[in-house]
């Protein structure tokens, strides 16, 4: 990891009606430093601000007051430089498949590094490298877009972001309304994009278990405000402040506390299933139980 | 930005012009392009452009929003302003150059064809201000129904027509999320010539269509299951009723009507 982080934001605000009555700020004095490499949750309860926030990433909002540098470089100094922040940013809306247009998978996914500038060639490389990574083979790269099954078009949208090859990626909720295993394969494909490139993400999510799964450091927003940032470890033991907030620890979690108040002495820094079957596993051994 | 269309929106409240008569809000409204047109002069015009902010004041729209929803028609009052001021010729010469001539007439017709422009929008768009969209349907189909004898489907003429202006708002919100995520892909919708700005609205009016065409079975659907079949038989639970309000709009609109006859026929007269 550099020392030097990727994203940068200044005392950024953002107003939303602007001089109206009806004026309100969407995010408040927002001060992150996001590093190289990480994953990033962001969680928080619908109209906290958290689409709002990651939309000033890639400079497709700008900020009402405060600055957002992106390697060391404030995006909005020129025309120039907002525009290299698309594509060193790259943000994948909630239900990205809603935005496929193409004749083919092939040419959806290319629509980005075209954009760019890449010839024909790059493009090419670009496309079945992100192709790859959310498990689209050939064939499927020939077909219409909208011949595919959902979670199918979701992974194709994703991949049209990834093959712009941005440092940042940005993923707004990108397993909502996808069934278990459409979700499982989401979530994993985003941790093999971050395994073998190296990249930042950025994730926005509802869920506490896919943070879990994933995130090396969460953000809770919270009331236009960033209210925690730390490990998942540090924000999720924090159960009734995020209850406050509308949020909830996962349920596994919350099975493992239950647990504890019964006086059974188990470890309640459980936050995905895993992790829980394990100290299930200690506490019986520890116990002696093996039958 | 494309969210200040606000035309076809309704703004709750509970203002005299809300509670009257659907249908005679859209008389009115008919009533009131004929009447903008028939001014002549200034003075008729002023009349109605008093008429026009009053009925705005009235309504409690928030004045603010409806200089918003001015902004969209901006370009088309300027260029006609500006058409008329070159081009009407007469009266003193205010200004020349080259083979530009500015007339005092040219001047004159440019703000008169300004403020006509503006109370036409105003005032129209203050019936979608305050009518929701049920009353508008109730209202059309109420004063279409002389066409039922015509065998002319009125029901769902007007049942169309409601449709497509509830989705106004939705669309826009639509194409505003397809914008920025295309943009967000590197799309750029600003630059380049007309061949290559209409190529650059492909990736937003495909998805766009697609979401249209799934948002219309999706409609149907739910219609259909709340036993949607037609206008066959079907009974309305709030009838419409003319009240003491519409009497009043009546008469004011009469008198509105007589003041535009007066001073543009009658000036000196009435001087």
């Amino acid at each position: 990891m550099s020392s030097e982080p990727i994203i940068r934001t200044e005392n950024l605000t953002h107003l939303y009606s602007e001089g109206l009555s009806s004026e309100v700020a969407a995010i408040h004095n927002i001060n992150i430093e996001i590093m190289q490499g990480e994953i990033l949750a962001i969680i928080g309860h619908t109209g906290s601000g958290k689409s709002t926030l990651i939309q000033h990433f890639n400079g497709l909002l700008k900020p009402s007051t405060g600055r957002v540098f992106v390697d060391g470089k404030d995006i909005w100094e020129s025309k120039q430089a907002t525009r290299e922040s698309r594509f060193k940013v790259g943000l994948c809306f909630q239900y990205p498949e809603y935005q496929l247009f193409e004749e083919s998978v092939y040419k959806d996914i290319a629509f980005g590094p075209k954009n760019m500038g890449l010839d024909e060639n790059e493009t090419g490389i670009r496309v079945r490298r992100a192709a790859a990574f959310v498990g689209v083979d050939d064939d499927m790269l020939e077909r219409s877009p909208f011949d595919l099954s959902g979670g199918e078009k979701r992974r194709v949208a994703i991949a049209g972001v990834m093959a712009m090859e941005p440092k940042v990626l940005v993923l707004d909720e990108p397993t909502s309304g996808l069934d278990p295993r459409g979700r499982d394969m989401v979530l994993d494909l985003i941790g093999n994009y971050r395994r073998q490139t190296g990249n930042t993400v950025i994730l926005v999510s509802h869920s506490m278990e896919d943070v879990a799964r994933l995130a090396t450091k969460v953000l809770v927003m919270n009331d236009s405000q960033i209210a925690m940032c730390g490990s998942v470890e540090q924000v999720y033991s924090q159960g009734t402040l995020l209850y406050e907030m509308g949020l909830n620890v996962p349920q596994i979690t919350r099975i493992f506390m239950g647990l504890r108040s019964h006086g059974i002495d188990v470890n309640d820094g459980v936050f995905t299933v895993e992790q829980g079957r394990n100290e299930i596993a200690r506490l019986l051994k520890s116990r002696g139980v093996q039958k | 930005m494309i969210r200040d269309i606000t035309i076809g929106q309704y703004f709750f409240g509970k203002s005299f012009i809300h509670k009257m008569d659907a249908r005679m809000k859209i008389l009115i409204s008919l009533f009131f392009i004929i009447l903008i047109f028939l001014c002549k002069n200034f003075f008729s015009l002023g009349l109605v452009a008093a008429f026009t902010v009053f009925i705005l004041s009235i309504s409690k729209i928030p004045f603010k929003l409806i200089l918003k929803s001015l902004k969209p028609i901006i370009i088309i009052v300027v260029f006609t302003a500006f058409l008329n001021l070159f081009y009407t010729k007469g009266g003193k010469t205010l200004y020349e150059f080259w083979v530009f001539e500015i007339t005092l007439k040219g001047v004159y017709s440019a703000i008169f064809m300004a403020v006509r422009i503006i109370c036409l929008v105003a005032g129209t768009s203050l019936l979608t201000y305050t009518t929701t969209p049920t009353s508008l349907t109730n209202a059309i189909e109420s004063l279409l129904s002389p066409l039922k004898r015509l065998h002319v489907d009125v029901h769902t003429f007007a049942m169309m027509m409601t449709l497509a202006l509830r989705f106004i708002p939705t669309l826009i919100e639509e194409i505003d999320r397809i914008m920025s995520a295309q943009k967000a892909r590197g799309a750029d919708l600003e630059s380049g010539g007309l061949v290559k700005r209409a190529r650059a609205l492909i990736p937003i009016f495909i998805p766009l269509f697609v979401s249209a065409f799934r948002r219309a079975y999706e409609l149907a659907y739910a219609m259909e299951c709340r036993c949607y079949n037609g206008g066959k038989g079907r009974t309305s639970m709030k009838k419409m009723h003319f009240t003491y309000r519409d009497g009043v709009a009546f008469a004011v609109i009469a008198l509105l009507t007589a003041g535009i006859f007066i001073l543009n026929f009658n000036i000196r007269a009435v001087i």
